[in-house]
């Protein structure tokens, strides 16, 4: 009884650290330009596809060394040059966040149409990170887990360190809490939004990499990959990094829980009760700044 | 001349604030526009350091001119600006807003002298080095804000209604940091509401009225002037 609760437990863990590594992403992005990448989730199965790509047909040496090394740069420059010839030259405009959403939204769906016009309909597997068990005590973890956590931490600790640590980082959180502000100390606001949107698509792109070894790349993956991160950012509160970090554990926790106790098919409804909750009783979320 | 603005015309959106406005700011003065509000005061500061997008004219800055030129480039060259706001970093420490504060090229190199003298221009920053910027009174995050425009190493201040919002004492405060800050050689183009305190330290004053500048010249000039006497000097 004890152990599957740890179990369950470790689960939930899991899950909630790559959810807060693509959950962070999204919630720094909205947080410097105040406008929402519906294109997120699109930019997930993007990373799935490029691991697939590399490993299956290409079957390069070094393998998932090679993917990381590679998915780094190509998802920074995806991610640049999405914000850099699409959604900056919408804020040029009156009301550019409310376009920037239509806009996202459509690359969304041309992004998924595309991979299914590319790769076919069906899902593709990618070979496992590393196989085999490794048993302490009774507890008995796939190595796969254990590696995708301990890379989602990685991850996680890399972001933190950068953006508290580096003239970069600091700037977004600049352009983050006050523009105008950011304006005025000389920051350039368009360099860093695109940094951002970058940074963000590494974020999610690798998770996809991450996830997509467990759960397939599958062309339509980026619908409930988009739900689960909008509802942790709204959940630990619009913009708040925090907030996201803790709301994504809560999530994956409540997921394992839910998914092991009362059945798979109930982890979508419970997640998306937690949503409405926090919308009627706590609309800024769980850390989120009225 | 330092600064010279030559026929600016600004616009937000539709609306054309300023119309045609010329103004010298010489080396080491204080300049001080006096004005209504909302007729176009702080839409010069904007103008001149690349925050107003719609803008025709003149503006050189050691003979350069700079009306094309972005916010960050304006910054590099030296012109700060000093909002009436203060447009802190409300959850960062007083540290991490005076650093940066020194976030253009140019100041970086001078980020640890800066803050030397900053923080013996403000003592009580020097105290509050860790506390966040939204938890400052006032007139602190006031004097916050002018101190993270000096980190930025700039030869010129531009600041927007320093006393907007203060206590008489803290005015009279801002007044003497404004003139230490001169002293110190800074040249400072200041706009504000009638304010003693401010304008006593003007080497020359203008007036923007509905976006022209309806009067140039020095204080006593100001007085001898029965309008302005009575609508701006409040005497």
């Amino acid at each position: 009884m004890l152990i599957e609760i740890i179990d369950v437990m470790i689960s939930g863990l899991l899950n909630g650290s790559v959810y807060a590594l693509m959950a962070i992403g999204l919630a720094l992005v909205y947080g410097v330009t105040k406008a929402f990448n519906f294109a997120y989730g699109s930019l997930y199965t993007m990373g799935g596809y490029f691991a697939w790509v590399f490993l299956v047909p290409l079957n390069l040496p070094g393998g998932y060394y090679t993917v990381f090394l590679t998915a780094i740069p190509f998802l920074f420059v995806v991610g640049f040059f999405l914000e850099k010839f699409l959604v900056a030259p919408l804020r040029k405009r009156s009301d550019w966040e409310m376009k920037a959403m239509m806009l996202t939204l459509g690359l969304a769906l041309f992004l998924d149409i595309g991979y299914i016009a590319i790769f076919g309909p069906r899902l593709k597997s990618l070979p496992d990170i590393v196989e085999g068990t490794l048993a302490i005590g009774p507890l008995v973890f796939m190595k796969q887990d254990l590696v995708i956590f301990v890379l989602s931490i990685t991850g996680l600790l890399c972001f933190a360190w950068l953006l508290n640590n580096t003239r970069v980082g600091m700037a977004v959180q600049a352009v983050a809490q006050n523009p105008a502000g950011a304006q005025i100390v000389g920051i350039p606001k368009e360099r860093v939004f695109a940094a951002t949107f970058a940074i963000s698509t590494i974020m999610v792109g690798i998770g996809g990499i991450l996830l997509s070894q467990k759960n397939f790349v599958n062309p339509q993956a980026s619908t409930g990959i988009m739900i689960k991160a909008w509802v942790i950012t709204a959940f630990g509160g619009m913009g708040s990094i925090k907030g996201s970090l803790y709301a994504a554990l809560i999530i994956g926790m409540l997921e394992a829980f839910v998914g092991y106790y009362l059945g798979m098919i109930h982890i979508d409804i419970a997640v998306l009760t937690v949503l409405l909750i926090t919308l009627a009783f706590r609309p800024q979320g769980l850390m989120g700044r009225e | 001349m330092m600064l010279s603005i030559e026929n600016l015309n600004a616009y937000y959106g539709q609306a054309h604030v300023l119309k045609d406005v010329s103004i010298n700011v010489n080396k080491g003065e204080v300049v001080v526009m006096l004005g209504p509000n909302g007729h176009g005061k702080s839409t010069l500061l904007k103008s001149l350091c690349g925050m107003v997008d719609k803008k025709q004219g003149k503006i050189s800055y050691k003979d350069q001119d700079i009306i094309k030129l972005s916010s960050e480039k304006i910054v590099n060259m030296g012109i700060t600006y000093i909002a009436e706001n203060r447009e802190l970093f409300p959850y960062m420490s007083v540290m991490e807003n005076l650093k940066l504060g020194a976030y253009s090229k140019n100041a970086r190199k001078y980020e640890k002298e800066n803050l030397e003298k900053v923080f013996s221009l403000f003592p009580r920053l020097a105290q509050r080095k860790k506390q966040f910027a939204s938890t400052m009174s006032g007139g602190e995050a006031k004097m916050l804000a002018i101190a993270r425009g000096l980190m930025s190493n700039a030869d010129f201040l531009a600041i927007d209604e320093p006393s907007l919002g203060l206590q008489p004492n803290l005015r009279t405060e801002v007044a003497r940091i404004i003139k230490e800050i001169n002293n110190q050689g800074k040249t400072i183009l200041v706009v504000e509401q009638n304010i003693p305190q401010i304008t006593d330290l003007a080497d020359k004053l203008y007036v923007l009225e509905e976006g022209h500048i309806t009067f140039e010249g020095n204080k006593d000039d100001a007085l001898s002037n029965d309008h302005l006497k009575e609508i701006f000097l409040g005497m």
